[in-house]
């Protein structure tokens, strides 16, 4: 050991580690944006990563063509049961979607909660360390994203934006545990019965919608979505589907578990959805935007 | 051609890294499992002991950074965590009789030591809600294999190619 250690570097490894202590406890407490060194780092690295990514994506897309092709025969007689039903649920919505548009030029409504412009990307990485699930997609601030934006597949909700640089965005899956990441939810067919998006269970692979109340008529199979009262996200995502239906902690509330409408397995095309009204600061804690250290409120 | 090739396996890696975890979680019947890929670092070790300890600790610092930045966004976690476990790698090689084998089972070790601090680090910080039983059934040793067989496949390409750069450099022939 005596080599190994000697003053000089023992000193040089002592003030390394303190730096490194101070750097760690630093960033710790989430920010809301990288300073320029660090979304420089991001672009350059986010460049390389996205043409490392992009023949990926490829090469599974291809597989998972292979894969579709065997399975054709199932899925089709699946498809052909729902086709039925489909043409009649298109008449509706075409029809109550051209009513819609009369009412809100009826009481000159412009803007509503759940219009928002989307903007494709490609996911180019997944954070590979993988304790909190993030991603990160190859579209920025020069692409008109900014943080606390809801991201999408075509499958429903999985996460928001929480750290932008100008190409790239860093996404929070709605999986990640963080006590501060809260979305203001409702039942699709009865928005009188809402309540907020906290927690994961992560042997479940559930959301956690607490704070319902104890009256309300919530169901298992009932279809869950943002409700866009928090402020941040448009209304109208679809978040999952109620799989268990149980009182919280303390008997006071109704809570329920709710199945991501993603299986979050592999993520490539996703969809930021930029509302159109305004987005609220979240500075207040009650919004799901509120940029949270991790660190904070361990339970 | 070969010095290149040396920090090009390193960037490669550093790069492949996010793209395997892309492919992660693995599901399997009900479970899903969550391999977390190390390439880098056993890379990085391998380069302490064949090649250079202080060129490898030097890269462990600068990919542990790019690292924090782009993924974990707290910087100074793999920043040192890379160098640590280099210089762990090499006192530790010390005392072992040197091979391909007993370096990969010394990395596996770390590897598993680190995957498990992480773990209380994580809880600590509150990202975490697994127990230690699901953490080892869950990720533990899924990422202990999907390690190995890594080891197993590149570990003789490791150690030729610095190996290689090893004399190419100090002109040695052994």
């Amino acid at each position: 050991m005596p080599s190994l250690f000697s003053a000089k570097r023992l000193i040089l490894l002592l003030v390394g580690m303190i730096v490194l202590v101070v750097l760690i406890s630093f960033t710790l407490r989430g920010r809301d944006n990288a300073n320029p060194a660090e979304s420089l780092i991001k672009d350059v690295v986010g460049f390389g990563q996205s043409l490392v990514a992009k023949p990926t994506h490829f090469v599974v897309e291809r597989y998972k063509n292979v894969e579709d092709f065997l399975h054709t025969y199932e899925e089709n007689e699946r498809l052909k049961a729902r086709i039925q039903d489909y043409a009649a649920v298109q008449a509706e919505v075409q029809q109550l979607q051209q009513e819609n548009a009369e009412l809100k030029e009826l009481t000159e409504v412009q803007e509503d909660l759940s219009d928002y412009e989307p903007i494709r990307a490609t996911v180019i990485a997944r954070n590979p360390e993988q304790w909190d699930e993030k991603i990160i997609l190859d579209r920025g601030k020069l692409h008109g994203v900014s943080a606390n934006m809801a991201v999408m597949t075509a499958q429903g909700l999985i996460g928001k934006v929480t750290l932008v640089t100008n190409r790239t965005a860093t996404v929070e899956l709605v999986t990640t545990q963080n006590p501060n990441n809260r979305i203001s939810a409702f039942v699709a067919e009865d928005e009188t019965i809402f309540g907020l998006i906290e927690g994961y269970d992560e042997e479940r692979r559930e959301l956690i919608l607490r704070r319902l109340d104890t009256n309300a008529k919530i169901e298992k199979g009932q279809k869950i979505t943002t409700s866009g009262l928090g402020g941040i996200f448009p209304k109208g995502l679809y978040i999952g589907e109620v799989t268990e239906v149980t009182s919280d902690d303390h008997g006071l509330t109704k809570l329920a578990y709710v199945k991501p409408a993603d299986d979050f397995l592999t993520l490539n095309q996703v969809m930021i959805a930029a509302r159109t009204v305004p987005m609220v600061s979240g500075e207040d804690g009650t919004a799901e935007g509120e940029q949270a250290a991790e660190g904070e409120d361990s339970e | 051609m070969i010095r290149v090739l040396v920090v090009f396996v390193a960037v490669f890696l550093f790069y492949m890294e996010p793209v395997f975890g892309l492919l992660s979680p693995v599901s399997i019947g009900q479970e899903f499992y969550i391999l977390v890929p190390r390439f880098l670092l056993i890379y990085l070790v391998f380069v302490a002991i064949y090649y250079n300890r202080k060129r490898a600790i030097l890269f462990g610092v600068i990919f542990g950074l790019l690292y924090d930045v782009f993924f974990i966004d707290i910087i100074g976690l793999y920043t040192f965590i890379y160098p640590i476990l280099i210089f762990t790698s090499v006192w530790v090689m010390r005392y072992i009789h040197l091979n391909v084998l007993t370096l990969s089972l010394l990395i596996l070790l770390l590897l598993a030591g680190l995957e498990s601090l992480l773990f209380v680090f994580n809880t600590i910080i509150g990202t975490t809600t697994l127990v230690f039983d699901e953490f080892l059934q869950l990720r533990l040793i899924p990422t202990m294999i999907a390690n190995f067989v890594f080891v197993a496949v590149m570990g003789w390409f490791f150690k030729w190619l610095l190996v290689q750069r090893y004399e190419q450099k100090y002109h040695v022939n052994t």
